[in-house]
């Protein structure tokens, strides 16, 4: 049984403004305490309390730093919740920003082998997969080259194909309902329509309203970290979509 | 599907049970760390001509060098000096290895921690297993350059080389994930390193033998040096065909239970929380 279950869940964690402690920063601390580098407190989320169960589709809408990507890799495992609980039961697979993650001097081929062992498969397990994420990527030769000589556009090609090649009991996806050109949009399109339909439990992070309410039963609207509102996808997005036109008008 | 699960409720690894659950899923990723230590194998030596060959001749270089100037300063025939000194510049190279690539491990390692919550250890494993890997084929070109300049191997000791190999992977494992957690919390830290390294190499009997010093009333400098304790398990049973002393060994497995707790400790604090610093 596939579960994602937050009990007044909450991710905070303390950063500086200049990112970490430089050597400077270390000895004039004593002098200028916090005005040279002071803490900053982020609460990126607020007491996110719901579950969802098997069947369950969730979307999840908010402006730009709402918390919706945090939310997402909270049920992936990426962050703890520092206070309340997550807990998560069954085999996720999250699609998170595409592009990220390869190894810049190994080849396409040797780029998918990585992806995919970090995720968990064994050589053995991979063989049969290979062909068939080569093939979705339409790379064809490319795969032999480097990563370093790879357009924007394959990579994105080349992260999709691998991230999809798997068959989730959850899946969290953030925001890439759109990925590549129109050609492989489309192919991509229909690739995630099957997965999120195939997966027991999925969570989307977009700003693309239509699909989501294509797609989900519930919306979640976030908003500077907090629940606004959680409910049915079209009171929700209804709501969403009259607040953000208040807002132009105003 | 053989997918695991995102592990989102876990113990730290304090407990025996869960370090041996730990060291489980450090395991199930094999796969993934080994063929990232494949490719830094591979791309280390991108593009130049020797490739490999520089980790072998790395180490043969710099011995020509220093024998040029210290067998006569110290009055040590070549036969034996060449290969102290090797040995001596082989487990160099693997620990300034170890320290400056074990600084830079989860830096490297970000963009897998970001998306997906695989064991943060298997990171400063990636950094130690390449070195030690170098370290091995150093060791090859030692083990030839002993038998060149003795005519024979000390085979009835030869042996007594690989726990030691086993204990510098343990020591070294623990040192890139200490080095890896104080330099992202730290940035300096790879630079101060740097200095900290070159003043420790002129304390440890590298290029010179640990009896010099204790003849001018230094022997503490080396008595209370980890580092000196390494190389004494090296170099006694592979250059003097003996038993290293005992209290080297002893010493040694302090410090790596010392380097284990530090290191499980870390761990248990910072393994969720590592990504809100990268």
């Amino acid at each position: 049984m596939a579960l994602v279950q937050l009990q007044n869940a909450s991710v905070v964690f303390t950063t500086r403004r200049y990112k970490n402690v430089g050597l400077k920063d270390f000895l004039l601390r004593g002098l200028f305490r916090r005005s040279v580098n002071p803490h900053i407190t982020v609460r990126a989320l607020d007491r996110i309390s719901f579950t969802l169960h098997q069947g369950d589709r969730l979307g999840v809408i908010g402006h730009n730093g709402a918390g919706k990507s945090t939310l997402l890799k909270l049920i992936a495992g990426v962050y703890p919740p520092t206070e309340g609980s997550c807990r998560v039961e069954g085999k996720v697979a999250a699609l998170f920003d595409l592009t990220l993650g390869f190894e810049r001097d190994a080849s396409g081929w040797e780029n998918i082998r990585y992806r995919a062992y970090l995720l968990g498969e064994t050589p053995r397990s991979l063989e049969p997969k290979l062909q068939q994420i080569a093939q979705f990527s339409e790379l064809g030769q490319y795969l032999e080259m480097p990563i370093r000589y790879y357009s924007s556009g394959m990579i994105v090609r080349l992260g999709f194909s691998i991230a999809t090649a798997v068959e989730p009991e959850i899946l969290v996806v953030d925001e890439i309902l759109s990925a590549g050109d129109a050609s492989f949009r489309e192919k991509a399109r229909r690739r995630m329509d099957q997965m999120i339909s195939q997966a027991r439990i999925a969570v989307l992070a977009s700003h693309d309203l239509n699909s989501l309410q294509e797609f989900c039963h519930q919306v979640l609207w976030l908003d500077r970290g907090q629940m606004r509102m959680l409910g049915p996808a079209e009171e929700v997005i209804a709501a969403y979509k009259e607040h953000c036109g208040l807002r132009q008008a105003a | 599907m053989s997918w695991v699960p995102a592990e989102t409720s876990w113990q730290p690894p304090w407990h025996l049970g869960e370090a041996i659950a730990y060291l489980r899923r450090i395991w199930q990723r094999r796969y993934f760390w080994w063929s990232l230590v494949k490719m830094d194998l591979r791309t280390r030596y991108r593009g130049t001509y020797l490739g490999l060959g520089w980790s072998l001749l790395n180490p043969i270089l710099m011995t020509m060098v220093m024998c040029l100037v210290f067998a006569k300063l110290f009055h040590q025939p070549l036969a034996t000096y060449a290969p102290f000194v090797l040995s001596g510049l082989a487990f160099w190279n693997y620990l300034t290895g170890v320290v400056i690539d074990g600084c830079h491990c989860f830096r490297r390692g970000e963009a897998y921690i970001r998306q997906h919550p695989a064991p943060l250890a298997i990171y400063p494993l990636r950094a130690m297993l390449v070195v030690w890997i170098h370290f091995w084929m150093a060791f090859l070109v030692l083990l030839g350059t002993v038998w060149l300049a003795r005519g024979s191997l000390p085979w009835t000791t030869l042996w007594m080389v690989f726990p030691a190999m086993g204990l510098f992977a343990l020591l070294g494992w623990g040192t890139a994930l200490v080095m890896g957690m104080v330099n992202v919390w730290f940035e300096d830290t790879a630079q101060l390193v740097q200095v900290v390294l070159r003043a420790l190499f002129y304390v440890t009997p590298v290029f010179y033998d640990a009896d010099l010093l204790r003849k001018h009333g230094l022997g503490w400098v080396v008595d209370w040096n980890p580092l000196a304790a390494c190389l004494e398990v090296l170099r006694a049973p592979l250059l003097e065909g003996r038993a290293p002393h005992l209290e080297a060994w002893a010493f040694l497995l302090l410090v790596a239970l010392a380097l284990l707790g530090i290191s499980a400790g870390l761990l248990a604090r910072m393994e969720r929380r590592l990504v809100f610093y990268l």
